[in-house]
């Protein structure tokens, strides 16, 4: 009797123990308005100008407005704006707002607040990344709550396509300047799709829909954000259903976690790219050893052993869906050429030449390992390299003391596609992005900066990305990948440019 | 007693100050010579010259380290611990809202590492001379053997994914609001009233901690038990035997009493590594504490936070090093005696 008193009371206590630790599992599918998500960084701040970070521009895109928006396809449409033109002269760009957008906290969006955002933030000494952006702005000529004129100093042919890009959000003047800037960081109120509900710093974030949003009505009415920054935990949290969706997961577990019948996992190429920033002197003084260094790296293997094969090799740094992508042209891999360019140089793999290349380690999947493999099929024409990790950040240290080796392994990320963001600034030899400083292709890049013309412009840089590949000023490598794993229950909306936007999300 | 505690902690303090100071320079100093400039990440990458030397002007790092670091000194004596690069917020603050996850964190590992050690200690003595003493011998090695970060990996991966049974990421599953009193979730969770969301934090401690503890566990059980092998000989264990006291009093009242003593020494030491170790289990665990935000601090090169977190970490293992005196003084009489 006793015996089973005890038995009876210890399968109770156990029960309950399991039932305790199993109450929140199916937290993720309980409700089907709502998603959990699986997010790889901490927003930092709420103050969507204040960085030019591409990582965090989804997470903003959630809570505020930008003027104007991309569609998946890249395609520049309104935003908070309902148009935006830029003059003939790229000196100006009328604006338009849209009549029914409103603050999360029931306020207006007027012309008052494009002009504290575009000027008056810059006025109040806010230390935001946006004021460097549009620095050249001279007035907001306010013409009525819903009209507004921009005026710059100079021409911004690239004006309507900087006003999807990052940090170019709008914000409330009125609530700016009750709270201040920290207390706006901390606690902010937007104009888009969701408002922030509840922020635990480095670990959730909590969202509900917008009853007021001017635009489509989000389907999913509540997001949670669980901030997991490693990888490992994310595929964890997505296999457990604990998350419905993870970005940025190894691509082999996507590729594991894709034969689930609950999960989907996709890799799929964005308007990223991965490239070789180039010195103009140096070891590469020569023409020869800058374009044998190009064609003795084989894309389509790196590719292969690091991305599944999804990575898209690249000639240009404009990848294919974008503006400035030229179908036809090619710098094949071909060892046989290198070694022929390197002869011509004085060079070959019984005489080789030692160049130096720095690589991140971490910044981006596989940086290192694509790093040491370049290395690898430089040896086999006759380049030996020395290879240096350096910190994210260094780069532009490095850049500006003329510090950086021959080669440097780098990443871009241009969400608009505009080739100025690609071609334009990784070459512009006074920019801090190019860590090419010859004349011969920087004269035509500073030319370029000053086309309004849209399709002239775009033909232009067609030809000049061509031109700097031929002449080694570049080595563009993969067009970057991304991953998601989500549940399979989650219809959702891929954007070429890796946005991640559970706003135009639904549940099968 | 009491006034041996007083004395206990004024001379403990007494010598803690110099040795802050001295760790805060040494943080200081070694975090300027890294070669790594602070401002790569404080300013946009299309920032000019121009404004970088503003810049670099505005935050003092123009100025010659040590003046720098006087500088830093003084606002810290009054409470200012200078502002983050990356969040753009008083680091006070940061730190004030991370470090009781930490602590919270640190406290339950800690208790745990206690009940397995101790648990595992006496086990291990009971078996000695079995087979039984060679299975948990070579329990603890594997224990000990394995870091806590691989630890961390692997229960999410038993416990998480393939079972299924038990949360690995944040403090409170989606829909539970977090009450806030004095920072503490557990404590602030009891103060409300709030016991679901009590159970709920603890269930999310679980890994974590048992992650922690699994690295500081096996040294407290093979420390006591040793430390019981030796007492277990002396003359007032076997006064005990004759006098016919029973076996379990003996060990539990005699020979453990005095046997722990050792322990607790080694335990104090370990605790202060639970500190080290969350640096990486907070990460892997999503937790949001200290040690998660000292890792984006350093990939930030946020100095400001860094250096702020450094001293808290000093502190943190003064403070233990205190609790364990304290204690000694109070568990053993002879010690007291002798003061």
């Amino acid at each position: 009797m006793n015996r089973t008193t005890s038995l009876t009371r210890r399968l109770f206590l156990a029960g309950a123990g399991l039932a305790l630790v199993a109450a929140p599992l199916s937290t993720a599918q309980a409700a089907k308005d709502s998603v959990v998500i699986a997010w790889q960084a901490d927003p930092q701040t709420w103050d969507p100008m204040r960085r030019t970070n591409p990582g965090l521009q989804s997470i903003y895109k959630m809570v505020f407005d930008q003027p104007m928006t991309q569609a998946p396809d890249l395609k520049i449409i309104p935003g908070l704006f309902k148009s935006a033109v830029l003059s003939e002269d790229g000196k100006s760009i009328a604006i338009e707002l849209r009549d029914n957008a409103y603050w999360h906290d029931g306020e207006k969006v007027t012309t008052a607040d494009v002009a504290y955002s575009f000027l008056g933030r810059m006025k109040a000494g806010h230390k935001i990344d946006f004021v460097r952006v549009w620095r050249n702005v001279t007035e907001v000529e306010i013409q009525s709550p819903t009209k507004a004129v921009i005026k710059l100093k100079s021409p911004m042919p690239t004006a309507i396509q900087w006003m999807a890009f990052l940090a170019n959000y709008i914000v409330p003047k009125h609530y700016l300047e009750k709270v201040g800037v920290e207390g706006f960081s901390t606690k902010p109120i937007g104009s888009g799709p969701y408002k922030v509900v509840d922020y635990q710093r480095n670990s959730r974030i909590v969202l509900e829909a917008f009853d007021k949003y001017w635009g489509p009505k989000p389907a999913i009415k509540k997001i949670t954000i669980q901030i997991i920054k490693d990888p490992s935990a994310r595929v964890a949290a997505v296999q457990s259903g604990r998350v419905d969706f993870a970005p940025d997961v190894p691509v082999r577990e996507a590729q594991r976690l894709e034969k689930r019948k609950e999960l989907t996992g996709v890799i799929f190429p964005i308007s990223r790219v991965m490239l070789l920033q180039i010195r103009s002197d140096q070891a590469f003084k020569d023409h020869n050893v800058r374009l044998a260094a190009h064609h003795a790296i084989n894309k389509q293997a790196l590719s292969r052993a690091f991305y599944g094969g999804a990575a898209v090799p690249l000639s240009i740094v404009a990848p294919p869906g974008t503006p400035g992508y030229v179908k036809d042209f090619e710098i094949p891999y071909d060892p046989k050429k290198a070694m022929e360019l390197l002869a011509k140089a004085g060079y070959g793999p019984k005489k080789p030449i030692t160049i130096g290349m720095a690589t991140y380690n971490g910044v981006f999947p596989s940086d290192y390992d694509i790093a040491r493999a370049i290395v690898a099929m430089w040896k086999k024409v006759g380049i030996n390299t020395k290879l240096e990790v350096i910190e994210q950040g260094k780069y532009f240290e490095l850049n500006r003391g003329n510090k950086l080796p021959e080669a440097t392994l780098y990443t871009w990320d241009n969400a608009t596609g505009d080739p100025e963001m690609f071609t334009g600034y990784l070459l512009h030899p006074k920019l801090p992005f190019s860590a090419w400083k010859d004349m011969k292709v920087g004269a035509r890049v500073m030319k370029l900066f000053s086309v309004v013309d849209y399709d002239k412009r775009i033909a232009a840089y067609k030809e000049l990305s061509v031109f700097a590949a031929k002449e080694g000023a570049t080595i563009p490598l993969l067009q970057a990948v991304t991953t998601q794993v989500y549940n399979s229950g989650l219809n959702v909306v891929r954007y070429k440019n890796g946005w991640v936007l559970p706003q135009t999300w639904s549940w099968k | 007693m009491g006034s041996e505690i007083a004395g206990i902690i004024g001379r403990r303090i007494l010598v803690a100050l110099p040795l802050i100071l001295l760790v805060s320079l040494l943080v200081f100093v070694v975090l300027r010579l890294i070669p790594s400039d602070p401002l790569a990440m404080a300013v946009p990458p299309n920032a000019t010259k121009a404004d970088i030397e503003a810049m670099r002007k505005e935050m003092g790092l123009d100025l010659p380290i040590l003046e720098q670091y006087v500088i830093w000194l003084g606002q810290l004596f009054q409470g200012n611990f200078g502002r983050s690069i990356a969040f753009g917020q008083p680091v006070i603050k940061l730190i004030g809202q991370s470090l009781p996850a930490t602590i919270e964190l640190v406290l339950i590992s800690a208790i745990l590492a206690t009940v397995i050690g101790i648990a595992g200690g006496m086990i291990m003595f009971r078996l000695r001379g079995s087979f039984g003493e060679q299975v948990a011998d070579a329990s603890s090695t594997l224990m000990m053997s394995v870091p806590d970060f691989l630890w961390g990996l692997f229960l999410i991966l038993i416990f998480g994914v393939a079972f299924n049974l038990l949360p690995f990421s944040g403090r409170l599953p989606p829909g539970v609001a977090q009450p806030n009193v004095t920072g503490f979730l557990l404590l602030d969770s009891i103060l409300t009233g709030r016991f679901g969301t009590l159970f709920s934090a603890l269930e999310f401690m679980i890994l974590p901690s048992v992650a922690l503890a699994l690295g500081t566990a096996p040294l407290v059980m093979r420390v006591l038990r040793s430390s019981l092998m030796e007492v277990i000989n002396e003359d007032y264990i076997t006064m005990a035997r004759m006098r016919g006291v029973p076996e379990r009093r003996v060990i539990i009242r005699h020979a453990f009493k005095n046997a722990f003593l050792p322990t607790l020494t080694l335990m104090g030491v370990q605790f202060t590594f639970l500190f080290g170790g969350t640096l990486l289990i907070e990460v892997i665990y999503s937790y949001p504490g200290l040690g998660n935000m000292m890792v984006e601090a350093v990939r930030n090169t946020d100095l400001p936070i860094i250096q702020g977190a450094a001293l808290i970490y000093a502190l943190a293992v003064l403070g233990i090093n205190l609790l364990v005196d304290i204690s000694y003084v109070m568990l053993n009489p002879k010690l007291r005696r002798a003061r």
